[in-house]
């Protein structure tokens, strides 16, 4: 009951515009997204919603501050926008300094409101120009912003009986992506033992 | 003058706060207020494994518990290449689909419930009941499931399941049309209704407003038909859709959608055939339990999926799904670690909950009581 041009024609034809910006493309298991400055971004999104990517569904931030090997600026910023039917998705990406503001989408989508300020009380992000940008879920008297890598987690070491603690942080690093562990094993078998799946796809999380 | 809504009120449907600004009954401003239920779910995953994820996930939205399940072991497989077998993907469907349903009817008998009439809340949680007992069996819980695993299913399900889920799917129409034209056709509530509460195809889109209440603003969007996953593709269905954008047009579209979800499920049930229910891939699954016995290789597997977890590889990945409010997803960043680097949910209820303003204003306040129903949010996946 939905017609519509076939996946992806809306978005390769945004792209094509974005690109025009100075947007700078890239591509993980088909999700495209575009990277574009910051001066650049609301006049990309208004691209988008001319263009027929006229919904935005998500306003996100990320903090990359100790992502494994990760050069450039500490924050993004991702507005995820697509067509009225579903099909045609695009994500939106600005980086950012600690302190950089982004201005507001509020004035291309009203609904943009409530996911920035999602964002500013996740992350400290600020928009300018924004109405409204207070807190939104987290309480008025917390300081800080919890998605913050640098924002504790408030847990507490355990004391086993016999003495001896567990500290959450120190436990966990060696889960992380850039610490080998006692063993290395990144999942999948051994070479040399045969599996009752006969095959198995060779790319794991190698070398992290 | 300015009336303080909530946060203790049963007609918010949780811990709802709204600030309403009134001029004699007629409502001039309202401020949503929320966050009473933030949890940090977010943040909590991101400490977490992978698979340890799902208990967190279906804790946000209590009411549609396997979609929010389903949304995040999307993204999760999405990330690991993982393959899931046909069975286990009919049975998330099957699941996904009945508990679409139970949620529903809790938004049919709260909504009717806000403009005075008792009774269809009662038949609706006699029929959710039904729904419960088959949750039960299959995950053993009546709520905050948590039964889906990476690659799968934590376990098949049991052989009452099919006769259980087909006797309760012919009962249920014939129920449900009763009942709906029962309460439908009272002239009170189409007094109510019809005409009050009007959110524009425009304003949706503007709002960004998604699920059933954007459907019924004439916006055919669900990510089932648009960007099938799961098997979806495999079924015959209809979205439905209606113009008018009012209180009534959105509850007229969560009836059809339990009518929709009824005939997905039948035929779900129709094409499940005997097989594996999860990924035999050793890199997600554990070993069956008899290899234990006999290769220490399996007890090491084993003891690493459990304690470590798998690693995927780098990347970010985004499944949108249709959970009973709207558009849902979860955008998963991986460092190469066994935990995710940072997740972020797109909830529905957060969104959607800015298209109430626009349409309440200029309305009257008793109005804004089954205006907020209307819009069926779930404060846990308002606040995360």
């Amino acid at each position: 009951m939905t017609h519509h041009e076939p996946n992806g024609a809306t978005r390769a034809r945004v792209l094509e515009s974005l690109t025009e910006l100075g947007g700078v493309v890239s591509e993980f298991k088909d999700m495209i997204s575009v990277t574009l400055s910051k001066s650049k971004v609301i006049e990309g999104l208004k691209v988008c919603r001319a263009e027929g990517l006229e919904m935005l569904t998500d306003v996100m931030g990320i903090d990359y501050l100790t992502y494994p090997g990760h050069r450039g600026k500490r924050f993004a910023v991702v507005y995820n926008v697509h067509d009225v039917h579903g099909g045609n998705r695009l994500f939106i990406r600005v980086e950012l300094d600690d302190g950089e503001k982004v201005p507001t989408a509020t004035g291309v989508w009203r609904g943009a409101d409530f996911l920035e300020r999602e964002t500013f009380d996740m992350l400290g992000i600020e928009f300018d120009g924004h109405p409204n940008l207070r807190k939104i879920l987290t309480p008025e008297d917390l300081d800080g912003h919890p998605h913050r890598k640098d924002f504790p987690l408030g847990e507490t070491p355990t004391l086993f009986n016999d003495g001896r603690f567990i500290d959450p942080a120190a436990f966990r690093s060696g889960l992380r992506g850039d610490d080998p562990g006692l063993t290395d094993w990144k999942g999948g078998a051994r070479d040399g033992v045969t599996s009752t799946q006969g095959e198995l796809p060779g790319e794991g999380g190698t070398q992290g | 003058m300015r009336i303080n809504v909530g946060p203790q009120h049963p007609s918010t449907h949780g811990v709802l706060r709204l600030v309403v600004d009134l001029d004699g009954e007629q409502i001039v401003s309202l401020k949503p207020q929320v966050g009473y239920l933030h949890s940090g779910f977010e943040k909590t995953m991101e400490n977490r494994t992978y698979q340890q994820g799902v208990t967190y996930s279906n804790r946000m939205d209590y009411l549609h518990g396997f979609a929010h399940d389903l949304a995040y072991m999307l993204a999760v497989e999405k990330l690991m290449d993982a393959r899931v077998p046909v069975r286990a993907q009919r049975i998330r469907v099957i699941l996904t689909e009945l508990n679409r349903i139970a949620s529903h009817l809790v938004f049919f008998g709260t909504t009717m419930l806000d403009m005075g009439a008792l009774t269809p809340y009662f038949y609706c949680m006699r029929e959710r009941e039904g729904l419960m007992d088959i949750f039960e069996l299959t995950s053993g819980v009546r709520m905050n499931y948590g039964s889906f695993r990476v690659g799968g299913l934590y376990r098949d399900v049991p052989e009452q399941f099919e006769p259980m889920v087909r006797t309760w799917l012919e009962a249920f129409p014939k129920h449900m049309d009763e009942y709906f034209n029962l309460f439908m056709g009272n002239s009170i509530v189409l007094a109510r209704t019809q005409g009050v509460g009007v959110v524009t195809r425009e304003m949706a889109i503007d709002h960004a407003l998604t699920g059933p209440s954007a459907r019924a603003s004439g916006l055919a969007l669900d990510f089932r038909k648009a960007a099938p996953y799961s098997g979806y593709e495999d079924y015959v269905f209809d979205v439905p859709t209606h113009e008018d954008g009012d209180i009534y047009a959105r509850i007229l579209v969560r009836y059809e959608e339990m009518i929709e979800s009824c005939r997905i499920v039948s035929q779900a049930l129709d094409m499940l055939e005997p097989g594996p229910f999860r990924d035999p891939d050793r890199r997600i699954s554990l070993p069956p339990r008899w290899e234990l016995e006999e290769s220490m290789e399996a007890v090491i597997f084993h003891f690493k999926l459990v304690t470590e977890g798998f690693h995927p590889p780098r990347g970010e990945v985004y499944v949108p799904t249709e959970s009973a409010r709207g558009e849902l997803g979860y955008y998963l960043i991986s460092d190469g670690g066994s935990m995710p680097y940072r997740v972020k949910v797109r909830a529905p209820s957060l969104a959607n909950l800015q298209s109430l303003e626009p349409s309440s204003i200029g309305g009257l306040f008793a109005d804004m009581v089954i205006n907020i129903a209307s819009f069926d949010p779930v404060l846990g996946d308002v606040d995360k």
